[in-house]
């Protein structure tokens, strides 16, 4: 099993900590000016999302977590399975259970590219594109003519996701919205 | 552009100035200011210091780069017996981080007095501070009162069991477990104590921590009297009431060794020429070095270490 020393620690890093896929987010190194050498780090458990801080003895190794990030298209669930499919021409797929896909959930769509991280060949995460077009299938009537001044509703999208959007929007259009914060951008551009 | 400057115009301003501020205070204060050799016969003992190899270009060994002007400066100290200072570039293999460069500038000084040396050292340092930085007069404290305000322990009695429950908090008890007690204070020093020392003094350290410093009894207790400035979170500069007894210092590099040997890190060859030194006569004196990149580093306030340094990671 590959391994990391150390002094090869840097943020993005993939490692396992007491058998669970981790990366480093920050790393330190922290020396007195005469004893010995630590690396304080900052680790995040990519299973459970939670940022812990570790120390460790400086020429130390740490065992590598064998984490992938791979671009894979939506295809379907079935209930208890998500599929997505890699999109380098293998067709290769892989199923996603509601742990691993998590709170990305509500920006599934058919078609739409995700990040997909493996653990060991198993999808561990998912991770949706940072803005994603979607169509509103509910939400109050629009108020013509009020298409400037502030106010805001809410709108639930063809994938369930519920975000607020002024008031203007109507059923049938598609907004531009951003994933990592659930806020609206834009109504898209017609095709 | 590969290998350009990375200190700003106004960092190398700064530079330069504070470069001259300290020449001024030495000379104002009759010192010597003495250029050294970088490369030195025989290496730093501490244990976990790491020194770069020098050999010529047929692969013949020549010396070590310095880890400080240690070994040149008190074998002058011996010889012309007055107050010596030094600036110049040192080195220290594998320290590389937002806090350490393998190569970089220190200030070094040596005082011979036989008037209450240990304050009048502390008092020297205050004053630089205080005339140089900008960030006032440091407080004084001791280590084991700071100590056992964090742990509620007294570092000079505590054994590595009674402190294994802390480290092993940080490292897990594994990891923890491997380590001296003079790796766990420095452990436990530098994540909860160091970061909250804004411009502080700490003297009077573990006698397991004295390296060159001389060791007294402080009632039951046995203190090295070393001091360590410390401002905004990090170490700027390290005394020591030196040690002068040729006898005693020849322990100390075997008992060096002897930890390096149990580290399972290399040991070194004894460092002759600073024993001769000490042999024919080191005055009472003490010594302070002092990372200037680091000074500069928390007068302007920067990042990282990197910012305050012309030119690093040697492009």
């Amino acid at each position: 099993m590959a391994s990391f020393s150390t002094n090869e620690f840097k943020s993005g890093l993939k490692v396992l900590i007491d058998g669970d896929p981790c990366t480093i987010v920050e790393n330190e190194f922290v020396k007195p000016g005469k004893g010995q050498a630590f690396n304080r780090v900052k680790i995040k458990n990519l299973k459970t999302g939670r940022v812990v801080e570790k120390t460790f003895k400086s020429g130390d190794s740490v065992e590598a977590a064998d984490v992938i990030d791979l671009d894979m298209e939506y295809l379907y669930a079935d209930g208890e399975f998500y599929h997505f499919m890699m999109t380098d021409g293998s067709f290769e797929q892989h199923a996603a259970d509601a742990k691993a896909v998590g709170d990305a959930s509500k920006w599934l769509k058919e078609q739409e590219t995700y990040i997909i991280t493996l653990f060991n060949g198993a999808p561990l995460a998912v991770t949706p594109p940072n803005h994603i077009e979607l169509e509103v299938v509910e939400t109050d009537p629009g108020l013509k003519g009020d298409t400037a001044q502030g106010g805001s509703k809410p709108a639930t999208l063809s994938t369930g996701a519920v975000v607020n959007v002024p008031l203007f929007i109507e059923i049938g259009e598609v907004l531009r919205v951003d994933t990592r914060t659930g806020d609206y951008v834009s109504r898209a551009t017609k095709k | 552009m590969m290998g350009r400057p990375t200190a700003t115009k106004t960092i190398l301003e700064a530079r330069a100035s504070l470069l001259s501020g300290l020449r001024s205070f030495f000379e104002a204060r009759q010192s010597l200011e003495v250029d050294v050799p970088a490369i030195a016969k025989a290496p730093a003992s501490d244990p976990w210091l790491d020194s770069f190899t020098v050999n010529d270009p047929a692969g013949l060994h020549v010396g070590y780069l310095l880890t400080s002007p240690e070994t040149y400066l008190k074998r002058l100290l011996s010889e012309y017996q007055c107050a010596i200072h030094a600036i110049g570039k040192a080195y220290r293999a594998n320290e590389e981080g937002s806090e350490h460069a393998i190569e970089f500038t220190m200030l070094e000084w040596y005082r011979p007095t036989s008037i209450r040396p240990f304050q009048a050292m502390v008092s020297e340092i205050q004053d630089l501070v205080e005339t140089l930085t900008g960030y006032g007069r440091p407080e004084v404290i001791a280590y084991s009162d700071v100590f056992e305000a964090t742990y509620g322990l007294n570092p000079h009695q505590a054994t590595t069991d009674d402190l294994i429950r802390f480290s092993s908090d940080l490292l897990g008890s594994k990891a923890a477990a491997s380590l001296d007690l003079d790796s766990q204070l420095n452990l436990l020093f530098a994540t909860e104590i160091e970061p909250h020392l804004t411009n502080h003094i700490v003297i009077d350290f573990p006698a397991i921590q004295s390296a060159l410093a001389r060791i007294k009894r402080d009632g039951v207790d046995s203190v090295a009297k070393r001091a360590e400035l410390y401002i905004a979170g990090r170490e700027i500069a390290n005394g020591y009431h030196e040690l002068t007894d040729a006898i005693e210092q020849a322990a100390r590099f075997d008992e060096d060794n002897r930890r390096r040997e149990s580290l399972h890190r290399p040991v070194v060859p004894k460092d002759d020429a600073l024993l001769d030194a000490l042999t024919s006569g080191l005055p009472e004196s003490y010594g302070v070095a002092l990372g200037v990149d680091r000074l500069l580093q928390v007068m302007t306030q920067s990042q990282t270490l990197s910012e305050c340094m012309t030119f690093t990671g040697h492009l």
